[in-house]
């Protein structure tokens, strides 16, 4: 057993571009996704601290899927059809000529269905009328509905299987994708994170606890802004990012064209806090070196790590201190970007975007910027982090992801050599 | 000792509550982190009782100035003291303009 993985295509449905072509395009331009936070029907606006959010604002369901997938799935489950849609057509797997019970589905998500989930109680409150609750309801809000939604749309009879961990969850859905892959379970699986809860709810929910910006109300794009002095808190975004991950002897046996390999993983608690990390950051560089071990590469082989960074005052500090504490002098020469500082923090599609990008860094030699880091923060600024985007030939990417519940997520990504 | 405001003993009665503990043991120069045992979260939690208490919104860049219980109760103090605004008008309570990075 023990079957290398490896990742044969991929898809984005992202606040800076529908498409791994429009997406990636715009993030090596360093193209901001965070606008004034629109669509709250008659909720005043003006009561929300935060304001800002990288909302998608050209997404029409029916541009992209068919009838019953428009009018009966939540928006995230939308989104994640979206960017599994590509990511399939991307791989050029021929679904009718695979064996469907060896094809599996892992979906992260924080939220899941909020659109629906809030708009149902709100109108049940306000009727009074129990018996109007729409009977899709429960199949919507179902933490699993989009997993369920996506094995059934490409008809994958393997294992079918959701992971919520908040904000890391779709990191972990990548590291247990490559544990089902690698232990002989599956030869494919369509790997998916999700969320779309920029909800009146939700939005309200994370303004309470403080997490989110408030001092960048007028100027949105320069709310999300990972490592800089003035960050004060992370900006919500939504979306979905789609990875087809192999064997990589059933990717070679059809000539796949491979992006990169998911070389490693780890998962570790904290124990510590709902929402807060360990200030010291070992448990952060534990875990990096937990998924290193597991790739069996060293920290000195690592030439790019994607990194949680949210924007937060503690997150970005806690995160630089592991680095620093795990890569020791070489923190100071690896390239380091925050996706988040264009596209908001996607939640449980975090993880997968993130996955994307290091899949096309390792694929293209190009590392995204990081945007609004004029000014660094002494406290998490490292040399490697650029408001430019970056040429290197990348040979090991680190993914990091760390999520409410106090649980650490990093997934090692090493460029494919036969 | 002065005589203690309304204001301070409706702080000190929320924090007696929030923390199940005597609301007399708890005094003004308390930090509230260090000496009353408050992470980050639960002053966030404790502060969401104070806004209900006092109808008030607290912005978010204006946490890092509540370090002591003397400073909420002056806090407050400061803001329940002004001239109220007009009610109706969401902008009434939005916070402060803030410095621009």
């Amino acid at each position: 057993m023990n079957q290398r993985v490896v990742i044969t295509g991929v898809g984005a449905v992202t606040p800076i571009g529908i498409g791994v072509g429009q997406f990636w395009k715009a993030a090596l331009e360093g193209r901001s996704g965070i606008t004034a936070v629109s669509a709250f029907d008659e909720l005043p606006l003006d009561a929300y601290r935060c304001r800002v959010a990288g909302q998608i604002r050209d997404f029409t369901p029916a541009q992209y899927l068919d009838g019953p997938h428009v009018e009966r799935v939540d928006r995230y489950a939308q989104f994640a059809l979206v960017a599994a849609k590509e990511a399939l057509a991307d791989s050029g797997l021929r679904l009718e000529r695979e064996n469907p019970h060896r094809i599996g589905t892992i979906v992260g998500a924080g939220m899941g269905g909020m659109v629906m989930g809030e708009r149902e109680i709100t109108q049940l409150y306000r009727s009074q009328k129990p018996h109007r609750v729409h009977p899709n309801f429960i199949p919507t809000i179902t933490l699993n509905s989009a997993s369920g939604i996506v094995a059934m749309a490409y008809g994958a009879k393997g294992l079918n299987l959701t992971i919520s961990t908040a904000c890391s969850s779709s990191a972990h859905a990548i590291g247990q994708t490559l544990i089902a892959i690698r232990a002989g379970r599956a030869d494919t699986v369509i790997t998916v994170g999700a969320d779309a809860s920029i909800t009146p709810l939700v939005f309200a929910g994370f303004c309470s606890l403080r997490a989110l910006s408030t001092n960048f109300n007028d100027q949105p794009e320069k709310a999300s802004r990972p490592f800089a002095r003035t960050r004060d808190g992370f900006v919500m975004g939504e979306g979905a990012g789609a990875l087809i991950l192999e064997s990589l002897a059933h990717a070679k046996k059809r000539k796949a064209r491979i992006y990169a390999e998911v070389a490693g993983y780890a998962a570790t608690s904290e124990a510590y806090h709902m929402v807060i990390p360990r200030e010291d950051g070992l448990e952060v560089a534990e875990t990096m070196a937990l998924a290193l071990k597991d790739a069996k590469v060293r920290p000195a082989q690592v030439d790019y790590i994607n990194a949680h960074a949210t924007s937060t005052p503690i997150g970005d500090v806690v995160e630089v201190k592991a680095i620093r504490h795990l890569f020791k002098a070489r923190a100071e020469r690896i390239p380091i970007n925050a996706t988040k500082s264009m596209i908001g923090h996607t939640l449980g599609a975090a993880g997968a975007l993130g996955g994307v990008a290091c899949a096309l860094a390792l694929d293209t030699g190009h590392i995204h910027p990081t945007v609004n880091y004029e000014d660094p923060d002494p406290a998490c600024a490292l040399p490697g982090i650029s408001t430019q985007a970056q040429e290197r030939a990348v040979t090991v990417a680190l993914l990091n992801a760390f999520g409410f519940g106090s649980n650490n997520a990093a997934v090692v990504f090493k460029k494919f050599v036969r | 000792m002065p005589a203690e405001s309304d204001i301070a003993r409706r702080i000190r009665t929320a924090l007696g509550e929030y923390l199940k503990r005597d609301a007399a043991t708890i005094e003004p120069r308390h930090a509230l982190r260090d000496d009353l045992g408050l992470d980050s979260m639960a002053t966030i939690e404790l502060l969401f009782k104070i806004e209900e208490a006092f109808d008030l919104q607290i912005p978010d860049q204006d946490l890092q100035k509540l370090v002591r219980v003397s400073d909420v109760i002056a806090y407050v103090e400061g803001r329940v003291s002004r001239p109220a605004a007009p009610s109706g008008k969401p902008s009434a309570q939005r916070p402060p303009s803030k410095k621009k990075g």
